[in-house]
């Protein structure tokens, strides 16, 4: 009797008190907030005039649809995009990746729907370790993917071995027609990266003697079915090899790397829980976003070709 | 009152007071008296309808800077700015493709403040996409989008979009190089989708080329449509922060 009556008096002692202590560790909204929130807003009014006065927004020549600037660049934050544009189908960079990233952004509350870590920051043991992980490996990762489709390795190798007295093409004089004229030809003294077709992504398309069929399988009309939405019928052809490069390939990086990464750091017990492998993707992918947009900004120039790019028109 | 205890030593200071904050104009404005007592300061809050954005109390933790950088209020603040500031430049500039241009020229050169008026407005925009992809930095590295806040960070991803949408039509609007090429380079790109990419471009273009069906196309989204679909959205979010308890908080 006695124990049937104290326990509920004790449970609801309990809740008070917490309730009390939660109390207590509240503020109230007026003053505390409030004037961070008005001393903030302050400064930055503040910031922004200062920076307006100091600094003046960019504005160009009349816009001239005739004249197309080189480089012409997205603004900045579109950069990252445009860089992709690069390295694969136009398609898949400037419609289907964002698309897809931007699903997958707003599903990881979905996908990580477990409450560690909640409302602190890098508050489960190895949140920073993953972070860090993730930041590298993106931020490395993506630099030598740009480097490779630069054949950045294959003149390092050329530079390597060859003298600065071996250009690797020279000039000879062959008669033509009865006349004798100067023709640049490669040299046959230099030595040039040997696996040519690993050059970079699109020598794989050129340098690999694909079967002259295979560049153009015929799919006839019967497939997409244009005419339904009132628009002539397309004829599809299809290149094997430049499908291999285009997206093919690009697709399985952009899918296979991050899933490699996270069977890695699973295996090495680096990522062990779901907000553990959260957190390493999410800081992979913030890694990529910035590394291609700083590329696609100050390391883009004319013709798009990785040289410095200080006149950054994209961000102004 | 001080009034009946000592009705002859009434300072100045107590009856300018009284002047301002105890008379029936202040008094049908602001219905809570002056927030110096905790009870006031509540209703500061609760009945401003402003301020009851807020919750009337917060914990601890939540004011302290480093939990949220400001990143989120921050975006905010911005989105009021360029919104104020963008209806001044609307008063001198026509979205014709023949006085975009000298618009702009005449607004930096002819109108008082109004180059710094045009500076604010471009680097609040540059501000707030950094912010706005700042404070969804923040948020993950909280762990703030777990339940039962999974549905906010879908407005936020939102929000998100919306946020680089305006910026993108306004990139347009001074109808120099730099807009129409990089409109150009942006637009050329939806146009590159398999099937449904070229119609799409053409509406948003309204053409084959960026010209004056885009330009106005563009500022109509940048000056109307596209700010009442974010001040819908924000309005949601904030709603779901109250709703969901407040900013989240360790178990
Ligand atoms: C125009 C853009 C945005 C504005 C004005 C905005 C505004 C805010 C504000 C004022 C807060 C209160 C806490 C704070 O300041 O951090 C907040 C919280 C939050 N925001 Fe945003 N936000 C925006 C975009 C986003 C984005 C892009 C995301 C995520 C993808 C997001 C997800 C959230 C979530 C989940 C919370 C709750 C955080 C918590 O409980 O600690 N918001 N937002």
């Amino acid at each position: 009797m006695a124990v049937a009556n104290t326990q509920p008096v004790a449970a609801s002692r309990a809740v008070e008190a917490r309730k009390r202590r939660q109390r207590e560790e509240e503020l109230l909204v007026w003053p505390d907030l409030v004037f961070i929130e008005f001393i903030s807003a302050v400064l930055f009014t503040v910031l922004i005039v200062v920076l307006s006065v100091l600094v003046d927004a960019i504005l160009l020549d009349r816009a001239n649809p005739a004249v197309t600037p080189n480089p012409s660049k997205a603004p900045w934050y579109f950069l990252n995009l445009q860089e992709l544009l690069l390295h694969m189908h136009p398609a898949l960079a400037g419609v289907i990746v964002p698309t897809i990233a931007l699903i997958a952004l707003g599903a990881i509350p979905y996908y990580d729907n477990t409450t560690e870590g909640q409302g602190e920051w890098f508050s489960t043991v190895r949140a920073k370790l993953n972070a860090y992980v993730g930041a590298a490996v993106g931020t490395v990762g993506t630099l030598l993917l740009i480097l490779f489709d630069d054949a950045q390795h294959a003149k390092l190798y050329e530079k390597l071995f060859n003298g600065s007295d071996t250009p690797p093409t020279v000039t000879v004089q062959v008669e033509e027609g009865g006349k004798v004229i100067d023709k640049i030809v490669k040299n046959p003294d230099f030595n040039e990266f040997p696996i040519a077709f690993l050059r970079n992504a699109r020598a794989i398309q050129n340098e690999i003697p694909w079967p002259k069929s295979w560049t153009k399988v015929p799919l006839g009309d019967k497939l997409i079915r244009t005419d339904l939405l009132g628009l002539p019928r397309i004829s599809l052809n299809i290149n094997i090899p430049g499908l291999l490069v285009e997206q093919i390939i690009p697709v399985t990086m952009m899918i296979g790397l991050p899933i490699v990464l996270s069977i890695v750091a699973w295996k090495t017990k680096i990522a062990q829980t779901k907000r553990d492998h959260m957190i390493l993707q999410f800081s992979g992918f913030i890694a990529v976003y910035v590394t291609l947009t700083i590329v696609g900004t100050y390391i883009r120039g004319e013709g798009l070709a990785l040289v410095p790019y200080t006149i950054f028109a994209g961000d102004h | 009152m001080a009034a009946t205890e000592s009705p002859e030593r009434r300072s100045m200071g107590d009856r300018v007071y009284d002047a301002i904050f105890s008379n029936r104009v202040w008094r049908s404005i602001f219905r809570s008296g002056y927030p110096n007592t905790p009870r006031n300061q509540m209703l500061a809050v609760a009945t401003n309808v402003f301020l009851h954005l807020h919750p009337t109390r917060i914990h601890r933790t939540h004011v302290k800077i480093t939990h949220t950088f400001c990143l989120g209020g921050l975006s905010f603040f911005l989105f009021l700015g360029l919104t104020i500031s963008g209806v001044l430049l609307m008063f001198y500039y026509v979205p014709s493709v023949d006085r975009a241009y000298e618009d702009i020229l005449a607004l930096e050169t002819d109108v008082r403040f109004g180059q710094l008026m045009r500076n604010m407005h471009r680097w609040m925009a540059h501000g707030m996409v950094l912010t706005v992809l700042m404070h969804m930095m923040r948020v993950f590295y909280t762990g703030a989008y777990k339940p039962p806040r999974e549905f906010n960070w879908v407005i936020g991803v939102v929000l998100l979009v919306l946020t680089l949408l305006l910026s993108f039509t306004g990139y347009l609007l001074p109808w120099d190089q730099l807009a129409l090429w990089a409109i150009t380079v942006g637009t050329n790109m939806v146009g590159s989708a398999p099937l449904l990419g070229e119609p799409n471009r053409f509406v948003l273009v309204g053409g084959f080329q960026v010209g004056q069906a885009a330009l106005i196309r563009f500022y109509t989204l940048h000056v109307i449509g596209l700010p009442l679909m974010a001040a819908v959205f924000m309005t949601v979010h904030f709603w779901r922060i109250r709703r969901d308890g407040g900013l989240a908080r360790p178990l």
